[in-house]
């Protein structure tokens, strides 16, 4: 478990992370930058924060935290991570976006990735399994599920949302990464998420509102998750494209691939 | 009780009770489903049985999690709505991660008949052989159907059993060998034709041979109970020493036992008459008993043994 203290070697780790997912991005001419820049600093909190109980030496520890990155398609922000903890080589990297290399989704065949992704609507309810079997065996591991808010339209979140609330399952995290960017729409103003909080505490949740570009705060709240009683809820308030002036709060950015202008202008911003 | 007069869903789940009393990982999640023979295992296992509610997408998913962590996990409900209803769930969480999480339809065919077409399962086998990897049982007597628990309980990857209701005539014996997943019921090799079938369907075979006994028809019969992967050598080589080959299948024409066979026929260039007696292609908006389906449909005992002897008698091309 990478432990760091300091709010400014995070962020610093942060800005490295996006740097990566970019220059692959335009190396590779595929990726999903918005997406991914939107959870860069809550994947960062959760990898070096000491958050997440895990061993790059043995991806399968039993007893390990159990992580799903349900909006896969953010998968250039993990994949620098894991690069760096030691879950797998930079060569493993390199060959994203190559024919049978790493792909725009996450799979099982890569030390440290949980479940295979691509389908939205899923991870919670995996997530709440794999809680359930904790429980069941009586340890003391947690299951995160980082969800996108447009995907908390599916009819199966709220089913496990309904099922972790009765089953009182408070080793298990959901966090939403609310950007308020899908990929077609924007979705700033729907009822849907302003009842979005009562809704999930009327089913037996805990639910905070949390700076998601804060990794201190996204830290603090993490902590409050761990003494809860109840599962936990995160929304996570975000800016689809974080860091990069021109591609936040655009839509075009959910699956564009800069050019070389664009490219030196993004470098020297994450840079900064 | 012997197993031949058990109702196959008896013997199926006081198998998987046995196995779930003995083995804390074994997990059996239902849609809200009640099932006789599980009730005491819920009294007595209260960790290990889970009533869902009527929710199948998440039922695959936390199944897959707690599969994922370790747990023995069998999923069980209306056949329709176990498969149908969450089949993405099934393609992604339990098929694409090769968890080897049990799903029980309940209900095979149309022994729901009088609950509507919601209810009836004729497409469910097409539906599930798409599935890589996933295995398929259609037991048709008790002491297959036990079996198929133990399989399940063994297994290393998906499967998906199909449990229909009633008494039925037993088949198999407890000392048979399983592992090819079929049988021979009636001799082949000395027959005019040779009927294949698998499940409730398998009783209607025997009594269609029966039948065309009387009128000095011989009519080997074979039983298939695992339908993916099926045992291809046995069904090759028991197409070699057969005149003719019939299916009969209270499925879909496209994706049942008739396209299974057709296609091990098809593969291996086996020149024999064949005709696949299967429901039709029609919306079945109807509510009734299943014999009556049958009856309407050409499945029936007498129906079935005249399409067999035109068949013999060549009267089909």
């Amino acid at each position: 478990m990478r432990n760091i203290n300091n709010p400014a070697e995070l962020e610093r780790i942060a800005g490295k992370i996006r740097l990566k997912a970019l220059e692959m991005t335009v190396a590779k001419k595929k990726g999903h930058l918005g997406g991914t820049f939107s959870c860069v600093d809550i994947l960062v909190a959760l990898y070096y924060g000491g958050v997440l109980g895990i061993d790059p030496s043995r991806p399968q520890w039993p007893d390990r935290d159990r992580f799903i990155l349900s909006k896969g398609h953010a998968c250039l922000g993990l994949y620098p991570i894991l690069v760096d903890l030691g879950f797998m080589s930079q060569e493993r990297f390199d060959t994203y976006g190559d024919n049978g290399g790493l792909g725009g989704q996450l799979d099982t065949g890569i030390p440290g990735v949980e479940w295979n992704t691509g389908s939205l609507g899923h991870a919670l309810g995996v997530c709440a399994g794999m809680a359930l079997a904790a429980k069941m065996d009586r340890k003391n591991y947690y299951a995160y599920a980082l969800l996108g808010d447009a995907e908390c339209a599916e009819g199966s979140i709220w089913e496990a949302i309904t099922f972790a609330g009765e089953k009182k399952l408070n080793n298990l995290v959901a966090l939403i990464d609310r950007n308020r960017l899908s990929v077609t729409e924007v979705l700033d103003d729907d009822s849907f998420f302003r009842s979005f909080p009562d809704a999930v505490r009327s089913l037996g949740w805990d639910c905070f509102d949390v700076n998601g570009h804060s990794i201190p705060a996204l830290l603090e709240t993490f902590q409050k998750a761990k003494t809860s009683e109840k599962p936990v809820l995160i929304i996570c308030q975000t800016i689809k494209g974080k860091g990069v002036s021109f591609m936040e709060n655009t839509i075009k950015w959910h699956h564009s691939v800069p050019t070389a202008a664009e490219l030196e202008k993004a470098r020297s911003e994450l840079s900064a | 009780m012997s197993l031949v007069d058990k109702d196959i869903r008896d013997a199926f789940f006081d198998e998987l009770c046995e196995i779930g009393s003995r083995d804390p990982n074994v997990v059996i999640i239902t849609n809200d489903m009640d099932v006789f023979s599980l009730r005491k295992f819920k009294q007595d296992y209260p960790r290990q049985f889970i009533n869902i509610g009527v929710a199948e997408q998440n039922m695959i998913n936390v199944a897959a999690g707690l599969a994922a962590c370790g747990k023995r996990v069998f999923v069980f409900g209306i056949l329709s709505f176990v498969t149908f209803r969450c089949y993405e769930q099934i393609k992604v969480n339990i098929c694409s991660m090769r968890l080897p999480v049990t799903i029980i339809g309940m209900g095979a065919g149309l022994s729901f008949g009088f609950d509507g077409p919601t209810h009836h399962a004729m497409q469910d086998i097409g539906l599930m052989r798409l599935l890589p990897e996933m295995e398929i049982l259609n037991p048709g007597d008790s002491a297959s159907a036990a079996q198929c628990a133990q399989f399940a309980y063994k297994g290393k990857g998906p499967m998906y059993i199909r449990i229909d209701k009633g008494i039925f005539p037993g088949f198999y014996n407890s000392g048979d060998n399983f592992s090819s997943g079929l049988k021979v019921l009636r001799d082949v090799a000395n027959s005019d034709v040779t009927i294949v079938a698998s499940g409730f369907m398998t009783r209607q075979a025997v009594a269609v041979a029966d039948a065309l006994e009387i009128q000095n028809v011989n009519a080997g019969v074979i039983d298939i109970f695992r339908l993916k992967p099926v045992d291809e050598p046995a069904l090759r080589e028991l197409a070699d020493r057969s005149r003719s080959f019939v299916v009969l299948d209270e499925n879909a024409a496209s994706g049942g036992l008739g396209t299974i066979i057709s296609e091990i026929l098809a593969r291996h260039s086996k020149k024999i008459p064949f005709i696949s007696l299967t429901l039709p292609d029609k919306q079945f908006l109807e509510y009734g008993a299943r014999e009556w389906f049958l009856s309407r449909s050409g499945l029936d005992v007498p129906a079935v043994a005249e399409a067999v002897l035109a068949l013999v008698r060549r009267k089909v091309p």
